[in-house]
């Protein structure tokens, strides 16, 4: 017991220092090493699904800045809703996110992530360019991501598959339903939907 | 020609229910036209397409899929091969040439792929494309019966690529229509599990594919110019950034 404690204690000790080494890295080192991580988690038979899947969500907590990727699908949007509203939208987005996201973690079949190229975007933005692969040609998936930069840290901001980037898309199909129904609406077809899914185990 | 006839039988039934127009959202004057074509072609995806691709899916391994794919992929290259030099990309329809002389010979008939392997990367490129790149606007919106999410410059396109492909192959009618199901089908049965996630996480399923075709034609049309630093800044940066962070 002490041992598996004192075990711990270096782990987080590591994890710490390794924290300290993020700051400063560049996005293509975070999307790098996001993706290593991804894949490792994801090859790893010891782990069942369930804990596949919190790993997986972690790792994407502490790599995605989900506060401005909601103000973003919002956009003007944004404003509509109460500060109490705001709160609760980042939350079941993320979560809307976790759930459409955790339906792939079965499918995973050994893919390889590569980084092909990266460049910056201007105003503190920086895109990765990576591609998953599958078989090369047109069966490989292309996958951008977009950081900001904020307090010295790259999160990501947007992840564009195939061309099509995930804050235009869930812009214009929130748009229709704020709407229709205002921003009280929204909410509630969100937590509809989450309701539907998947319940997010602990 | 009843694929023709089923056309334009959706077509004026939903043009028959649609009397008012609804409002211009996301270049969609025709919304009310098209989710009812858009209804249509799903229902039979559903019901059609979808179960004939799965069961595809379940007697052939991925491998003889992929080959079955890069055999239609081989046949498109006259097609990939204009539309480069139309857009002036000289190079790139060098390599395409090159790519159908490999794949058909070393690898036999196309059903192999080995030019990717030798740095001579696919293409895609079609006439809709060509007519963007030549600064012809996309119009409307539109979803067309079997054909799925379109526009007027896109649907001009494909009737011109539709010509490029078959004239030069004095194939029976019946055979090349044959091909092309089996060529769907077979296209289809990559994408199963894709379509059943986006059909589940989207909240309007119409409005998630008009989005998505929406951009990533854009997209396509503009790998010659960079992206609209204009559409980016609406995107990226919209006026709330000048606000203060609560």
């Amino acid at each position: 017991m002490n041992r598996r404690r004192r075990t711990l204690a270096v782990v987080a000790l590591a994890s710490c220092l390794a924290g300290g080494a993020l700051a400063g890295e560049s996005p293509r080192a975070i999307v790098e090493k996001m993706s290593r991580a991804a894949v490792d988690i994801l090859g790893d038979k010891s782990l069942s699904s369930d804990e596949k899947r919190h790993r997986v969500e972690d790792l994407a907590y502490a790599n995605v800045d989900f506060e401005t990727m909601s103000r973003l699908v919002l956009a003007r949007l944004w404003s509509q809703l109460s500060p109490a509203q705001q709160t609760e939208f980042v939350k079941l987005f993320r979560e809307h996110l976790a759930l459409t996201y955790g339906r792939n973690i079965e499918s995973y079949n050994n893919e390889k992530v590569q980084v092909v190229s990266d460049h910056d975007e201007g105003r503190g933005d920086w895109t990765v360019k990576t591609k998953i692969l599958r078989g090369g040609g047109s069966a490989d998936v292309l996958v951008d991501y977009r950081l900001r930069q904020e307090n010295d840290a790259w999160r990501i901001i947007d992840i564009v598959i195939e061309r099509v980037s995930l804050v235009a898309n869930f812009r214009s199909q929130f748009q229709e339903i704020v709407n229709s129904g205002g921003p009280a609406k929204l909410l509630d077809v969100l937590r509809e939907k989450n309701a539907k899914g998947e319940p997010l185990k602990s | 020609m009843v694929p023709l006839l089923a056309a334009v039988l959706v077509l004026s039934w939903a043009a028959a229910v649609c009397a008012a127009e609804d409002v211009d959202t996301e270049r969609d004057p025709l919304e009310c036209v098209n989710r009812k074509i858009f209804w249509f072609n799903d229902k039979l995806d559903v019901y059609v397409l979808a179960p004939v691709a799965t069961g595809w899916e379940k007697v052939s391994p991925r491998r003889v899929r992929t080959s079955v794919s890069n055999f239609f992929g081989n046949l498109r290259f006259p097609i990939v091969t204009v539309n480069d030099l139309l857009q002036g990309k000289v190079k790139d329809s060098a390599s395409d040439v090159g790519r159908f002389a490999v794949n058909t010979t070393v690898g036999v008939l196309g059903f192999f792929d080995p030019a990717s392997g030798w740095g001579l990367v696919k293409h895609d490129e079609d006439f809709g494309q060509t007519l963007g790149v030549w600064g012809v606007p996309p119009g409307p919106y539109l979803v067309l019966p079997l054909l799925g999410p379109s526009d007027p410059r896109d649907a001009t396109g494909f009737a011109v690529d539709y010509a490029l492909s078959v004239t030069p192959f004095f194939i029976d009618e019946a055979i090349l229509w044959g091909a092309r199901v089996g060529d769907t089908v077979n296209e289809r049965s990559f994408v199963l599990k894709q379509v059943e996630d986006a059909k589940a996480s989207a909240f309007d399923y119409y409005t998630f594919v008009r989005n998505a075709y929406l951009q990533r034609r854009r997209a396509l049309v503009r790998d010659l110019v960079e992206g609209s630093a204009e559409e980016s800044e609406e995107l990226y940066h919209p006026e709330f950034d000048l606000e203060e962070k609560p």
